[in-house]
């Protein structure tokens, strides 16, 4: 093992890691306990913050985490059945499906959700569509603006991120252990539940805490597609920098946000655990 | 009984396997997949060349006359710019200190490398929000500011991680016999790093400046809030889309479509051909 220039290789990144990742999330901490006088922050070790954050916002806390959890489910199933097509049944079409959902996890993470916004709009691509094809008299309202919106835009932008760490996990399943399974007659459902999933474990959690990070942490799509129907956490948090200016309350909201998304993760693991026990 | 049970529904299951309904869908549920995939992406695109300010079907005409008033755009060329000085940065000076972390890490016992690297994950992981608004806080408090260079920083904290796991990865992947056999042929460790390992680490390397600067150009939520005053291209078209409908977003999406896509699409490539060129170096 060569040690030679080690400290002065990793130093560039250490000193940005520890300014501008460690420092900042630190100070972030300790303003949450700060308060606010006026408008400005005094520095204080006061709990209200989370109390507020915890208590005033708590039916948006729940909705937001209702909302998120069903995407990353939706996101952790679409992207099971789209890794085991890619890994057991595209064969020569697999390198390219890779390469699609590759290329379509970058641009335009706004474009993306403008696009379902074209979408679904009441003179949008799926209404003029319907009315064309004399499905329907009239354009649906509802498409638009609502949670069914805000799932499936945020379930789109998600799915790549789904897809690769379950794909990762399903390329690593030897085909002979699915055909094993299969000779001793286990159906092809419970081959996947007994055989494929258990090993899946890392892949899906990883998929799933990610989908669900970022769908807590997005408060673009609600304003795009959800309309003013709905507020989510996420949409309450960035205004508390950007027009309210009470940062120590934005901050205890971040880190409650946090904490929260951490229990549900956690809960979700012990979940697959146990529905793949042995 | 319950043996020939078995057996029978295990000549079934083979049987199914071949082909009939569930082939046919699984073409269907692939056909649905992709078109979900891409159909989206594939709406900005055409859209930006419809005549018509409404975006549906059917399209009557196609013109150019949103791709005329994007490059008539004052605000356009300028976001652009500033889009292009802010990811150009970025990409050089993560892909430099990614792939230097990388280097080092490769000097380091396994055991401490695979924390660095699961750490050095934590602001990718993050919600983005919440890394902007922290980084928001700190920037102003500690006197930085907010700007192009917060911009910077913020964006080399989510990239430098990306650049280190893919360097690393194939750094890994170089069999050190090769490393070896030039230093018994008298090749200097400097010489050696040069003529064998650069060459065979060069296509990650520039894959991973290829795939950050397409982060880069489209992140929007830490832009948003370390930039302070002018525009990039996302904070652009956010403005845009905000006070309404304005077909002209079509054009710039697509532009930006174009050029993070662009770019992971020829990383991809780049990786691909090196792993049929050095294919026997694994």
């Amino acid at each position: 093992m060569q040690r030679r220039h080690l400290p002065l290789l990793l130093l560039p990144s250490a000193v940005l890691y520890g300014a501008a990742f460690v420092v900042p999330i630190g100070m972030f901490f300790v303003v949450s306990f700060w308060k606010m006088q006026g408008f400005s922050m005094k520095p204080a070790f006061t709990f209200a913050n989370y109390e507020r954050a915890t208590q005033s916002y708590a039916p948006a806390l729940g909705y937001t985490l209702v909302i998120a959890t069903v995407v990353a489910l939706l996101c952790v199933v679409i992207a099971l059945a789209a890794g085991w097509l890619m890994r057991f049944k595209a064969r020569r079409w697999e390198s390219l499906l890779l390469g699609l959902v590759l290329v379509t996890m970058f641009g335009g993470y706004l474009m993306k959700i403008y696009a379902w916004k074209t979408i679904l709009g009441n003179e949008g691509v799926l209404n003029s569509a319907l009315l064309g094809v004399g499905l329907i008299d009239e354009a649906l309202t509802f498409l638009l603006y609502s949670r069914g919106a805000v799932v499936v835009t945020m379930t789109y932008f998600l799915l790549p991120f789904a897809i690769l760490p379950i794909y990762a996990d399903l390329r690593a399943v030897a085909d002979v252990q699915l055909e094993a399974a299969q000779d001793l007659a286990a159906s092809r459902w419970r081959a996947f539940l007994t055989v494929v999933l258990p090993q899946c474990g890392y892949g899906v959690t990883s998929a799933f805490a990610l989908c669900l990070l970022f769908a807590l942490g997005d408060y673009i799509t609600p304003v795009l597609v959800g309309g003013g129907s709905m507020n989510l956490y996420s949409q309450l948090i960035a205004p508390t920098f950007g027009t309210l200016f009470n940062w120590p309350l934005g901050a205890a909201m971040a880190f409650t946000l946090i904490a929260a998304s951490a229990v549900v993760i956690f809960l979700f693991n012990r979940l697959f655990s146990w529905a793949t026990r042995p | 009984m319950t043996e020939r049970a078995a057996t029978g529904e295990a000549t079934t299951a083979r049987a199914t396997r071949r082909g009939g309904p569930q082939r046919i869908a699984w073409i269907l549920f692939g056909t649905l997949f992709v078109g979900f995939l891409i159909s989206p992406i594939l709406l900005v695109v055409v859209f930006s060349f419809s005549d018509r300010p409404i975006t549906n079907f059917p399209i009557e005409a196609l013109s150019l006359v949103w791709w005329r008033q994007m490059l008539g755009s004052i605000d356009f060329a300028a976001a652009l710019q500033r889009s292009l000085q802010i990811s150009g940065t970025v990409a050089v000076i993560g892909t430099i200190i990614g792939t230097m972390t990388a280097a080092g890490l490769m000097r380091l016992r396994e055991r401490w490398t695979r924390t660095i690297l699961v750490l050095g994950m934590t602001p990718v992981a993050m919600p983005p929000l919440i890394l902007a608004v922290a980084l928001l806080v700190s920037f102003v408090r500690s006197g930085l500011g907010l700007g192009m260079t917060a911009v910077i920083i913020a964006h080399l904290l989510i990239t430098i991680p990306l650049v280190t796991l893919i360097v690393y990865g194939r750094l890994k992947a170089i069999d050190p016999i090769l490393v070896e056999c030039a230093r018994d042929l008298g090749a200097s460790p400097f010489r050696a790093g040069l003529t064998v390992t650069a060459p065979l680490a060069a296509p990650a390397v520039v894959g991973a400046a290829l795939m950050i600067f397409a982060i880069s150009i489209d992140e929007f939520v830490l832009t948003s809030f370390t930039l302070g005053g002018g525009n990039t291209l996302p904070t652009l078209v956010w403005g845009m889309m905000r006070t309404g409908a304005m077909p002209v977003v079509n054009a710039i999406g697509t532009v930006m479509i174009a050029l993070s896509m662009g770019m992971v699409l020829l990383g991809v490539l780049i990786a691909r051909m090196s792993l049929v060129q050095h294919g026997g170096a694994r």
